[in-house]
């Protein structure tokens, strides 16, 4: 499909230096013009956010506007839906020169997760030429503020291209395991993911290893279930309480050889009390 | 009116002041996935499963390097990346200021990894720190020396060369003895 030319008095009236001109003549005083290309909407509900008193972006001067006839600054979310190319073009076109395209979000910016839609073109940059890339789905309020400064120049690029070539030796990853079988630690850790996903059961994994290491002998079951019960009454939080009490009983009795009463018995023991 | 500065009063100021200081996002905030690539064995399972495709995995046009490519502008912060790294080499940050100006390929990191090539058809088919990181988890997994000898060998045998050698093997009537 052929896109959109940008004309050819569109583009001198937007050259890099008319766009800084602008920049520094605009002062504190810039119009957004919104324009939704089949966003879902996230985006809209943070640039909201980012608007409220919260973050009250008109100390610098951010105002938004109902039209782009008035706008110095177009903000473009979505993935541009074929049936938003002509109503995106008529926006384009009818905001004064010199302007500024701001690509909000995953979607505006690439196309995010809809890049190989069929009714997508992926990415306001594939239509217009687009001078700010906000990425997130969806930005933070802060990211938006710190876009929408970044494209007046107030602050400056964070991010750069990385690239790495040279290879290092790679450092051992693989621990000792504390019973001496790593099965064990790869099914803890598997098991502490279901309890808890992934951010959470990792940290639980953590307590309840630590916990073990306390107890001094880790292949003794007497020894560590005292160690385990004192960790579940000094934890504060319920939920880890519990999963570390789920995970003793059911891996860690699976591969030391135990006695059912070595397992902890969840509804007698009260945990959370300091 | 009387009452709405009373109100006012209570809450006092709550404009964050973030451009001119700086703001901390809530615990658990899902930035920017960081990626460190010394950790990083190739295993593509970030590749997987990445929902968006903002990360590829994939062998160059002279298949000499795998190369990881992640495009943040791509990326949804689903955080599943971060779930399935069996090294850490990937973990949400808490970076949120990502935006640039005029040059989408800031947004792009890259790391390239040397490649393995099997053995027996000389073409490449996994990078080479992952056949190391495989053989460091069997050294560590009890598994006698004389395995640990077969390993160094068959790790670095691509799978369709595997699977023809168990073909043959089978059709042959040669028997595989496993300890």
């Amino acid at each position: 499909m052929k896109t959109y030319e940008v004309p050819q008095e569109i583009k001198d009236a937007n050259a890099l230096e008319e766009k800084l001109s602008l920049l520094k003549h605009i002062g504190r005083s810039f119009s957004v013009y919104r324009v939704d290309c089949g966003s879902c909407n996230g985006c809209e509900i943070e640039i909201f956010a980012a608007i409220t008193p919260m973050w009250d972006p008109e100390r610098f001067g951010f105002k938004l506007v109902a039209n782009p006839r008035h706008a110095d600054i177009l903000l473009c979310t979505g993935p541009v839906t074929r049936q938003m190319y002509y109503p995106l073009l008529r926006a384009y076109e009818a905001t004064p020169d010199p302007k500024l395209v701001v690509a909000l979000g995953a979607c505006g910016s690439t196309g995010g997760i809809f890049y190989d839609a069929y009714s997508v073109l992926s990415g306001v940059d594939k239509i217009i030429p687009v001078d700010v890339y906000i990425p997130g789905c969806p930005p933070h309020p802060a990211s938006i503020i710190y876009g929408l400064t970044t494209a007046l120049g107030v602050m400056d690029q964070k991010l750069q291209k990385e690239s790495h070539i040279e290879e290092n030796e790679i450092p051992s990853l693989i621990k000792e395991s504390l019973i001496g079988n790593t099965l064990f630690e790869r099914d803890l850790l598997v098991e502490a993911k279901k309890l808890m996903s992934y951010v959470f059961g990792r940290k639980l994994y953590d307590k309840y290893l630590d916990a073990l290491i306390k107890s001094g002998d880790v292949k003794n079951p007497k020894a560590t279930k005292i160690s385990v019960t004192e960790a579940i009454q000094t934890e504060e939080d319920p939920r880890y309480a519990e999963c570390m009490g789920i995970l003793h009983n059911e891996i860690y009795t699976h591969y030391i050889a135990c006695q059912e009463e070595d397992k902890i018995s969840l509804h007698r023991v009260q945990w959370g009390k300091k | 009116m009387m009452k709405l500065l009373d109100i006012s009063k209570k809450y006092g100021d709550t404009t964050h002041k973030y451009p001119f200081e700086p703001y901390h996002v809530a615990d658990n905030f899902r930035g920017k996935p960081a990626y460190i690539f010394d950790l990083c064995i190739g295993c593509a399972a970030c590749g997987i499963a990445c929902p968006s495709n903002a990360i590829t995995v994939q062998l160059n046009a002279e298949q000499n390097k795998l190369i990881w490519e992640f495009d943040c502008g791509r990326c949804i912060f689903c955080g599943r990346c971060d779930e399935v790294c069996p090294t850490g080499a990937i973990r949400l940050s808490e970076e949120f200021e990502l935006a640039v100006k005029f040059d989408k390929s800031a947004l792009i990191q890259r790391g390239e990894l040397e490649v393995q090539c099997c053995t027996e058809c000389k073409k490449p088919f996994t990078a080479k720190r992952l056949v190391q990181y495989s053989f460091d988890c069997l050294s560590k997994a009890n598994v006698s020396q004389n395995r640990l000898e077969e390993a160094k060998d068959y790790l670095r045998v691509c799978p369709t060369c595997k699977k023809n050698a168990t073909v043959s093997n089978f059709t042959t009537g040669k028997e595989v003895v496993i300890e």
